[in-house]
């Protein structure tokens, strides 16, 4: 018989959500709560409560599992928290301080008493070799084997984990660090070590180096976890494969994630935007803002076209990470934000948050000041007795006093102070919205708002409406949506290769080759993979000759087979530019810097169950809430006893075990059997 | 007036700083010109229809405390006869200006029309009734603005004409059409119209979103309760920045910078600062400060109160709305004539760099006596090189690259040490240098040797950040030549109370055949033929604090990483 259990299993801050889809599609969610000291053990926890919640012993579960899929927050953390490995770094004479050089850049451009960070591998730990390739792969300087032994033993003495090796234009010609990769790794047995022109074989060194270096910072400790929960799991009679989300949204096997660990950073948030590219196709329509409302902060990403943006400058605890990566953009404003009278004499909300411990004042943990929780409770909102289907009760007495005490500082009523710390929370986010599609050239106002996380529902509406976009839709599933999505997603291997001369394009032969060489590699790992053959799609990062930034072009319209490839791949670029910029320099010089193949290996497409239609659920509740300047009573709807198509108006509440949506005047909703509440957004 | 509750205070002050990092935004991804979309050379700023700094979005510290005399200027004028649909430009130093690249666009934000029942006038009232609200105003770094030399920073220059084009308050634009016979004269007047119209563009483009997101704003809460929130936020920032003053020592201090030369014969150009606070206000005189030079070390008006602005947001809380409010405590007077207020018609061009970051040293020396721990010990000074040339790999193409590698250091602090590599007091870690592989593949250039200089840093209890050694080895087809602008070559970044002074920059020039010299500050067509090498040192930032009170353990840990 066939295993018709498939699992997504996402680590969060607090919970650790396991989604299960079986053989009819029934999907189930459970939460344990986060093991941050080894997250392994709240996974099987979580997975201990999905047995129970099916009748099974987790053995059997396990053994009728297909396929499980994992989101870890172990390599993000260790940057966070710069719980990193010990590392060394080779480099080319001449250049040890590329990565703490940081381009030139520092942040905050007031704060001239901001002290520099300490970079992850200390000066005397990157160490020079006597080598050097130039920018046309020529060798100016032959590998030194002197200076290399003499590095491998400072390396030996400090009792490095792990060895990042980055040398100069190693994008052109790897051979020097390979050589340098196989003396290390025969000198330092144990040791984790990574090649720049493994991770990231690009040109432009800081962000190569500073990628491999954090490969190498977190690699040790990614491949010791998920090598300690694949055991565990096999032990527990797991037998199907264990895949992880890569930042990129795709999956790989553990192997590829112990591998390019740096390309873990954002494998939560990755499966949040893939359950939006899921729902897409499901007809939720073609353009998205997925709106994740936790704690400490929102992740916002962009889905258009029915795809989502992958971008290469995303930045974790202060270190660059250049690999391909979802464009999830953070914002600093969650229900655990904490408002307060800021230095300046303005209210303010955010960006401290009271973080998990103590939490919010209602969480009674010691909490003082009102977090965004504290507002909504004092509301009306939120059901004290019943947060998170009752496994933590709210102390609304707590969370009103934390208030008042703050609305006394600015002269506001209680209530007054709640609505406004809830509306600057509104604020916060719906500018970080508009910011962030405005740098990608979009505007929001066509684009439906997907709302999801435990908190989001309370927020979705207003922000929608200060963005003037039309729909919110709110997924039944959406406090456990990013595991969810995590089974909605392909297997996927990134190959990349830069290609740059002094001249623009590379003629048509040296095109072909290089792009042929990449399907070849992507082929390759992909079999080791999976049975099947995988879709491949190619792309090319490019600029007119003076400019500096590249502008990722997709080429999956190009004709491989037709002649005037590089005429082709051109025109590409020129419509690309066009359609971001407004203008296209079609005289100016066409600049190929990097090509890039993307194989994606599809898994079997999961069971999708409708909801089946019944009678329409009356409100289940009267709440007082305020609501539109006045305290009223709003009807409570059960999130999950609503028929689908059943009509709601505004103001409302709706709300199951893991998530509640505020409705406001004007609002229409209804359930789509297809899992969402779809929510017409009143003009007011 | 009406009078506004905390909650629409809090969201007005949000959605104004919204309103300009979304400009910022757009600017950034639309500008055609590298040394906009690469190294953010350009500024964003709300005022209000007196001209007040309402708001800025956080890019180049220089600008910000400039970018209220452009909208004066405009309002001075166009008094009364602005339109809605109307754009402004300017970028002369003595009409708005600070230096004539920075071009500066302005555009004016009205109410909704006033209704036919209420006829009466109002002071901000302008052409056709409606009162004008804000000003949106745009500042960016042209790569050209004409003149004598390409890329706009002329070390011969003895005048303002020698610079490039002047341009005085002009309306440029009228009806949401910009006048094509003006930006015709415009792009003639500059080397690479392209770019010039391009970037135009861009600037008018994140000009009108942000005046489209304040019509909004305006059609939702109306104009009195705009005007409310702007009068509020100013009134919060001025208290800030006094709470914050008033807690130093009062008394009168000197500060004192010296620049090394104009390039004219001038030498060690010295600012001086006579810094005297009292209560929570400050009075910065600069009026003992060096007669105006011949070269283009010059400072204009604004971009001198702008540079004194910027000390003070360096020694005030990074928290502190820096609008018109925070600088309202602050009293600045020069005297016409000196160097740091040159009369009509100098040259002027280095000032944003030179004398800027001497003006704000002055400032930070002085006010060290006041607020010690908040005193920083002086970052860098700016040594550019242009060198311009062809490439052997590409048969006649003629390139020109802008040394923007090996930055001089930060300063040291009374919480730590400088940063290493971040660069001026102008800047402040703003500017991004470009990848080398980069470089090495786009141009015919080695770079044999780029790291943090050791040794380059003032010491001090907490000493500076390190500058830079680069050694670049020129590969042109045939000869080349290399412009230089800046400072520093003899004065390095100042130590701060006991700490010492950053090493200077030290740039050297080794031809292939030939001897060795000292490259100047400012020179113009050096020639340089392949094989040369050019030795850049660039200096270390300052150190804080006397050198004795280091603590042992950082001192050996700076040996152990080789920064010693």
């Amino acid at each position: 018989m066939q295993a018709p259990y498939r699992i997504g299993c996402d680590v969060g801050g607090t919970f650790t959500d396991v989604v299960c889809i079986g053989a009819d599609g029934t999907t189930l969610l459970a939460k344990a709560a986060t093991t941050p000291d080894d997250q392994s053990r709240g996974v099987l926890d979580g997975l201990g409560v999905l047995a129970g919640m099916l009748g099974l012993a987790l053995p059997d579960l396990l053994a009728q599992t297909e396929r499980l899929v994992h989101g870890t927050t172990v390599a993000t953390n260790a940057l966070l928290e710069r719980r990193t490995a010990r590392i060394g770094l080779l480099t080319t004479e001449g250049h040890r301080d590329v990565i703490e050089m940081r381009e030139g850049l520092k942040p905050e451009r007031y704060d001239l008493r901001l002290s520099p960070p300490a970079p992850l591998v200390p000066r005397r730990l990157r160490l020079p070799v006597r080598e050097r390739i130039r920018a046309d792969g020529q060798v100016e300087q032959a590998l030194d084997e002197a200076s290399l032994a003499t590095a491998i033993e400072t390396l030996r003495a400090e009792q490095v984990e792990a060895v990042a090796i980055c040398l100069f234009h190693s994008w052109r010609d790897p051979s020097h660090e390979q050589a340098a990769g196989a003396a290390v790794a025969a000198a330092l047995p144990g040791a984790y070590v990574t090649l720049s022109s493994d991770v990231l074989p690009q040109i432009k060194e800081f962000e190569r180096f500073s990628t491999t270096v954090v490969n190498a910072a977190v690699g040790p400790i990614v491949a010791t976890y998920l090598g300690r929960l694949e055991r565990r799991l096999a032990e527990a009679g797991l037998r199907a494969p264990l895949f992880v989300i890569l930042s990129h949204g795709g999956v790989a096997p553990v192997a590829e994630a112990a591998r390019i660990a740096a390309g873990t950073a954002l494998s939560g948030p990755a499966g949040g935007v893939a359950a939006g590219l899921a729902l897409a196709r499901a007809g939720l329509g073609q353009d998205l803002v997925t709106f994740d409302v936790g704690g400490t902060s929102t992740d916002v990403a962009l889905i258009e076209g029915g795809e989502a943006a992958l971008g290469r400058g995303r930045v974790v605890g202060g270190e660059r990470i250049a690999l391909e990566s979802l464009d999830i953009v953070t914002l600093g404003a969650g229900g655990g934000s904490i408002a307060h009278v800021g230095a300046g004499g303005m209210m303010r909300v955010g960006p401290r948050s009271a973080g998990a411990v103590p939490g919010p004042a209602c969480y009674g943990a010691g909490g003082t000041e009102p977090a965004v929780t504290d507002a909504n409770l004092v509301l009306g909102y939120l059901d004290g007795a019943r947060f998170l289907g009752g496994r933590r009760s709210l102390d609304l007495t707590a969370a009103q006093g934390a208030v008042e005490r703050l609305g006394t500082k600015l002269g506001l009523g209680m209530m007054d102070c709640a609505a406004g710390i809830h509306a600057l929370a509104n604020i916060a986010m719906a500018d970080g919205i508009r910011v962030a599609t405005v740098r990608r050239g979009v505007d929001p106002r066509g684009f439906c708002l997907l709302a999801f996380g435990g908190a989001a529902g309370l927020h979705a509406s207003a922000v929608a409406r200060d963005l003037g976009m039309a729909r919110v839709a709110v997924p039944l599933l959406a406090a456990g949506l990013s595991a969810w999505g995590m089974l909605q997603t392909d297997l996927r291997y990134e190959v990349s290769r830069s290609l740059i001369g002094a001249t623009g394009l590379p003629d048509e032969p040296a095109i072909r080759a290089l792009f042929a060489e990449l399907e070849t590699a992507a082929r390759a790992r992909m079999a080791e993979w999976m049975d099947g053959t995988p879709a491949i799609r190619r792309s090319a990062d490019m600029r007119y000759g003076e400019q500096v930034f590249e502008v990722g072009v997709p080429l999956d319209a190009v004709d491989w087979n037709a002649p005037g490839l590089p005429a082709q791949i051109a025109e590409s670029f020129h419509r690309r530019h066009e359609a971001l910029f407004t203008y296209a320099l079609r005289g100016e010089e066409v600049v190929l810097v990097t090509a890039r193949v993307a194989a994606i290996g599809r898994l079997p497409a999961l069971p999708v169950r409708e909801l089946p239609p019944r009678p329409p659920a009356a409100p289940v509740a009267q709440r007082r809430a305020y609501v539109a300047g006045t305290v009223q009573d709003l009807p409570v709807y059960s999130f999950t006893a609503l028929a689908p198509a059943q009509k709601l108006a505004g103001p409302a509440i709706v709300e199951s075990d893991t998530t509640t949506v505020l409705l406001l005047p004007g609002d229409t909703a209804w359930l789509d059997a297809r899992g969402w509440l779809e929510v017409a957004v009143g003009a007011g | 007036m009406p009078t506004l509750d905390p909650v629409t205070l809090a969201v007005l002050e949000n959605r104004f700083r919204a309103v300009v990092e979304e400009m910022g935004e757009a600017l950034l991804r639309t500008a055609t010109s590298q040394i906009l979309n690469s190294s953010r050379d350009f500024s964003i700023a709300l005022c209000d229809a007196q001209g007040r700094l309402v708001a800025q979005a956080d890019h180049i510290p220089v600008h910000v405390g400039a970018m209220p005399f452009a909208a004066e200027a405009v309002l001075q004028a166009f008094p009364g006869q602005m339109r809605p649909g109307d754009c402004f430009l300017l970028n002369d130093p003595w009409h708005g200006g600070s230096h004539l690249p920075d071009l500066t666009i302005v555009l004016p934000v009205f109410d909704r029309p006033r209704p036919d029942s209420d006829p009466r006038p109002a002071a901000s009232d302008h052409r056709d009734g409606r009162s004008l609200v804000f000003l949106c105003v745009v500042r960016a770094h042209q790569s050209d603005i004409g003149g004598a030399t390409h890329g706009g920073y002329n070390p011969s220059a003895t005048e303002i004409w020698q610079e490039g084009i002047r341009i005085p308050p002009i309306r440029l634009g009228e009806n949401d059409t910009l006048r094509e016979d003006l930006v015709q004269m415009l792009a003639l007047n500059t080397r690479i119209a392209r770019d010039f119209r391009g970037d135009l563009m861009a600037m008018w483009g994140s000009a009108r979103l942000g005046a489209k997101r304040l019509e909004a704003l305006l059609a939702g809460h109306g104009a009195a309760k705009l005007n409310a929130a702007t009068d509020a936020i100013l009134d919060l920032a001025e208290a800030h920045a006094r709470r914050i003053i008033a807690a130093w020592a009062d008394g009168t201090w000197q500060g004192e910078a010296v620049l090394d030369d104009d390039g004219h014969g001038a030498q060690d150009v010295t600012i001086r600062a006579t810094v005297t606070k009292q209560g929570g206000a400050l009075t910065v005189d600069l009026t003992a400060s060096d007669p105006q030079t011949l070269g283009f070390v010059n400072s204009s008006w604004p971009n001198t109160v702008s540079a004194v602005r910027m000390a003070l947001a360096y020694l005030l809380d990074p928290e502190v709305a820096k609008n018109d409010g925070a600088f309202r405590p602050l009293t600045v007077l020069a005297k016409e004539g000196t160097v740091v207020r040159a009369a009509e018609g100098a040259a002027v061009t280095l000032c944003t760099s030179h004398c800027s970051n001497e003006i704000v040293e002055a400032v930070v020396k002085a006010l060290a006596n006041a607020c010690p721990t908040r005193a920083m010990g002086g970052w860098g000074r700016r040594f550019r090189i242009a060198i311009q040339g062809t490439d052997p790999r590409r048969a006649g193409k003629k390139f020109v690259w802008h040394l923007f590698h090996a930055r001089p250091g930060g300063g040291g602090h009374a919480t730590g040490d400088g940063w290493s590599g971040a660069g001026e007091w102008h800047s402040a870690g703003g500017l991004k240098f470009g990848s080398v592989e980069m470089a090495e593949a786009r141009f015919p250039l080695f770079f044999r040797r780029h790291e943090f200089l050791p040794g380059s840093a003032g010491d001090g209890q907490y000493r500076g950040g390190l500058g830079g050694e680069l050694e670049l080895v020129v590969e042109t087809a045939g000869p080349a030549r290399a412009n230089t602008a800046g400072d520093g070559a003899r004065h390095g970044a100042a130590g701060m109370l006991g700490g010492q002074d950053g090493a200077p920059h030290h740039y050297r020039l080794m031809p292939a055949q030939g001897t060795p010299r000292d490259l100047r500050t400012k020179e113009t067509g050096v020639p340089l033929a392949p094989g040369d090498v050019l030795h850049v040192r660039s200096g270390g930032g300052g150190g804080w604090g006397d050198p004795a009170k280091r603590d042992p353990a950082a001192r050996a840990a700076d040996a152990a990483e080789g920064l010693i």
